[in-house]
């Protein structure tokens, strides 16, 4: 499913030099993977204390909380969509979760309580784009603005700073935590992977979101729900988010809503599309979100060594996405089946 | 002329010379009470106050709410603004510079008396400011000046906390101590006042020492997930790193968690400040925070309606005066980090207080 029928006709009419040909034999993931090691091994060279288990497993720790929310996302642009809400959601229930601890509720039943924010938010989220057929674009950037206001007047009583209590410091465990010398981050993000991993490549409704993101339309006409199954993505994507901004809440033991505002959303689209999961819906997998992650994790980690500032740091993010997005468009050039309707 | 008709006329010359000094005297103190427009008694006083301020109105614009430094201004001001009967409002632009500049141009199309601005870099405000000063708006700027110099500055004086701050880790790091001298300092924003004055305060220190390596000064805009992921990284490349200095406390509660997971509390001192709320008290109390200079954000918020209140009867215009009020500064530690913080949220009983409605005397003519 990684390459068309069209892409195959073009690559077969066009005159296509050498190169082109050579790329094309290898997915995106593969070629993010081999820019990786490239990247690895100008910063082993360049860079000391780069190539050492110490901060290979720091830089693993570091992107685990937007691996993890990438892999949500993944899900939904797999099934040609796009969750602009995911990080809102997730930011604002996982700081509504530290409140209710704080306010003197038990870790489990605060979580549960925050999970069940998310996954109503996740259930109101599919139902707009699948059933009312509002662009998810639109419908997930309305949302998540609506959610970040409605949480924090009604349930944060605008306050934008949470901390874990001193009662509660068990919830620690899972952002600060280690087993086997094992951060706990790391741990969360490979389990995440595996489950989802299995979910889309071993059941069936897994598979069916790829026949959903390829072509809507023949997905429908063989049967599937197609509708009912966006309401899913959409659920997933929220939930994964929100374990991913308990983690983070966990690691620095407080939360600021202000996360909001960040380009945290971008990164883990970008982690998501450097990776092949095409925005034009049907390809990629877990396989793409994790060499995505491990290309920004290389690069920000050299950056962060080589003492570069934010903003640097922001521009060479932009520019690998802005490459990304070229790479995709070079791969998976429009033809009749890609340029459809409905583009997100 | 006999002895008892000259000491007739010295006697005569000193008394009168005694009644013309009292009566220059009594004019003089007429003459200064004319000025001040009372005279003498308390119930002028008073008058003069309540003329002054009631019904007047202060306009606060913070970078946002919600967080325990512009809390606790705004807790202060609008207690201390009901109190003495004037009207208080606030608009929250909650991070959002755009949003920030509209809410002061609100205030000035409504025509506020007194305007607070908190800026969020120095360049965002400064020519709003400078027009709501000519539009006679009194402009009292809180923590982060802007480019443009208003009427009053409350705040704290970050040149002198990064003078210490560095001093601090000179004692702890320096010459003599057996350490790497290895230090980080983890910057908040780079275009806010706050951050520019204290890096250039604790570089100018630790650059005439060279056994003092800075390691690392990156930005994390204020973002304690950022500072965390970087502190861990920075602490892989130099596990022998000897301090780290941090521009805002709550933020840099990130970076001290990871040094808690490298366990390696013991060894780095971790110095930052901030306004002083609990969870500051609670990290110090943890072995988190090393050194916190606290420029008490609670007595801030008071300071800002005092100096609205002096601005308000001074008589004078809207950008004649060029006032500084920097905050007194406490140094916190294990040592005194128990009774130091102010509790955040704040309970019950202190929003309460926000309730009360105070009795007013009418203003007599």
């Amino acid at each position: 499913m990684n390459m068309s029928s069209g892409e195959l006709l073009n690559s077969k009419a066009g005159p296509g030099s050498v190169v082109k040909a050579a790329l094309k034999s290898l997915t995106q993931e593969q070629i993010i993977v081999l820019v990786t090691f490239v990247f690895v091994a100008i910063f082993s060279i360049f860079i000391n204390g780069f190539a050492t288990v110490g901060n290979l497993m720091v830089l693993l720790r570091n992107m685990s909380v937007l691996g993890i929310f990438s892999i949500g996302m993944g899900i939904v642009v797999i099934g040609r969509g796009i969750d602009l809400s995911q990080v809102t959601t997730g930011a604002v229930s996982a700081a509504w979760v530290l409140k209710l601890m704080h306010d003197g509720m038990g870790i489990t039943s605060a979580i549960l309580l925050g999970l069940a924010l998310v996954l109503l938010v996740g259930v109101i989220n599919g139902y707009l784009i699948a059933f009312i057929e509002i662009p998810p674009l639109f419908a997930t950037l309305a949302s998540g603005i609506c959610v970040y206001g409605f949480v924090r007047h009604f349930l944060l009583e605008l306050l934008n700073n949470h901390y874990v209590p001193d009662t509660c410091k068990d919830f620690l465990f899972l952002g600060q935590g280690k087993i086997g010398g094992i951060p706990m981050p790391v741990i969360c993000f490979g389990l995440i992977a595996l489950f989802v991993h299995l979910f889309l490549s071993r059941i069936s409704y897994g598979r069916f979101i790829y026949a959903q993101g390829d072509n809507e339309d023949a997905a429908r006409i063989t049967g599937i729900g197609v509708r009912p199954m966006k309401v899913l993505q959409y659920t997933l994507c929220a939930a994964i988010g929100y374990i991913a901004a308990i983690v983070m809440a966990s690691s620095t033991a407080s939360l600021n809503v202000r996360i909001v505002d960040s380009t945290l959303i971008f990164d883990v689209v970008l982690v998501v599309v450097l990776g092949g999961i095409s925005l034009v819906g049907g390809r990629g997998s877990v396989l793409s979100v994790l060499a995505g992650t491990a290309l920004i994790g290389t690069l920000l980690n050299g950056m962060v060594i080589m003492n570069l500032g934010i903003a640097q740091q922001n521009l060479v993010k932009s520019i690998v996405l802005l490459g990304a997005i070229l790479l995709d468009t070079f791969l998976h050039p429009r033809d009749e089946e890609t340029a459809r309707q409905g583009d997100i | 002329m006999d002895q008892p008709k000259k000491k007739r006329v010295m006697v005569w010359g000193a008394r009168i010379i005694c009644v013309l000094g009292l009566s220059l005297f009594i004019s003089n103190v007429a003459v200064a009470a004319e000025i001040a427009g009372i005279s003498g008694s308390s119930a002028e006083l008073h008058k003069h106050y309540d003329k002054s301020l009631r019904g007047k109105t202060i306009g606060f614009v913070p970078l946002a709410l919600g967080s325990p430094l512009m809390g606790s201004w705004d807790y202060n001001m609008r207690k201390e603004a009901k109190e003495c009967g004037m009207i208080y409002k606030v608009k929250d632009p909650n991070w959002n510079a755009q949003a920030s500049a509209q809410a002061i141009s609100a205030f000035i199309a409504e025509g506020v008396d007194v305007l607070v601005a908190h800026n969020m870099n120095m360049q965002l405000l400064a020519k709003l400011l400078r027009k709501a000063e000519k539009k006679g708006i009194f402009v009292i700027q809180i923590n982060m000046v802007s480019n443009y110099k208003t009427d009053v500055f409350v705040g704290a004086d970050w040149y002198s906390i990064g003078l210490r701050q560095a001093e601090r880790v000179l004692k702890h790091c320096g010459k003599g101590t057996g350490k790497s001298g290895k230090v980080a300092i983890m910057q908040g924003e780079l275009t806010s006042a706050a951050n520019i004055e204290q890096v250039e305060a604790i570089m100018s220190v630790l650059k005439n020492h060279p056994e003092i390596k800075v390691v690392s000064s990156q930005a994390g805009n204020w973002d304690s997930n950022i500072e965390h992921d970087n502190m861990a990284t920075i602490l892989k490349q130099h596990p022998d790193l000897c301090a780290t200095i941090g521009i805002w406390g709550i933020s840099h509660l990130g970076a001290a968690q990871a040094i808690k997971e490298a366990e390696m509390t013991d060894q780095v001192l971790v110095v930052t400040s901030g306004g002083g709320s609990v969870q500051i008290c609670d990290a110090i109390e943890a072995g988190l925070i090393d050194v916190y200079f606290n420029y008490q954000s609670l007595l801030q918020g008071h300071d800002i309606m005092a100096a609205a209140k002096l601005l308000l009867q001074s008589g004078l215009e809207p950008g004649q005066a060029k006032i500084a009020l920097f905050s007194p500064v406490f140094e916190i530690t294990k040592k005194n980090s128990s009774y130091s913080c102010f509790p955040y949220p704040f309970p019950e009983e202190m929003m309460e207080a926000l309730k009360i409605d105070y009795p007013f005397l009418p203003i007599s003519e």
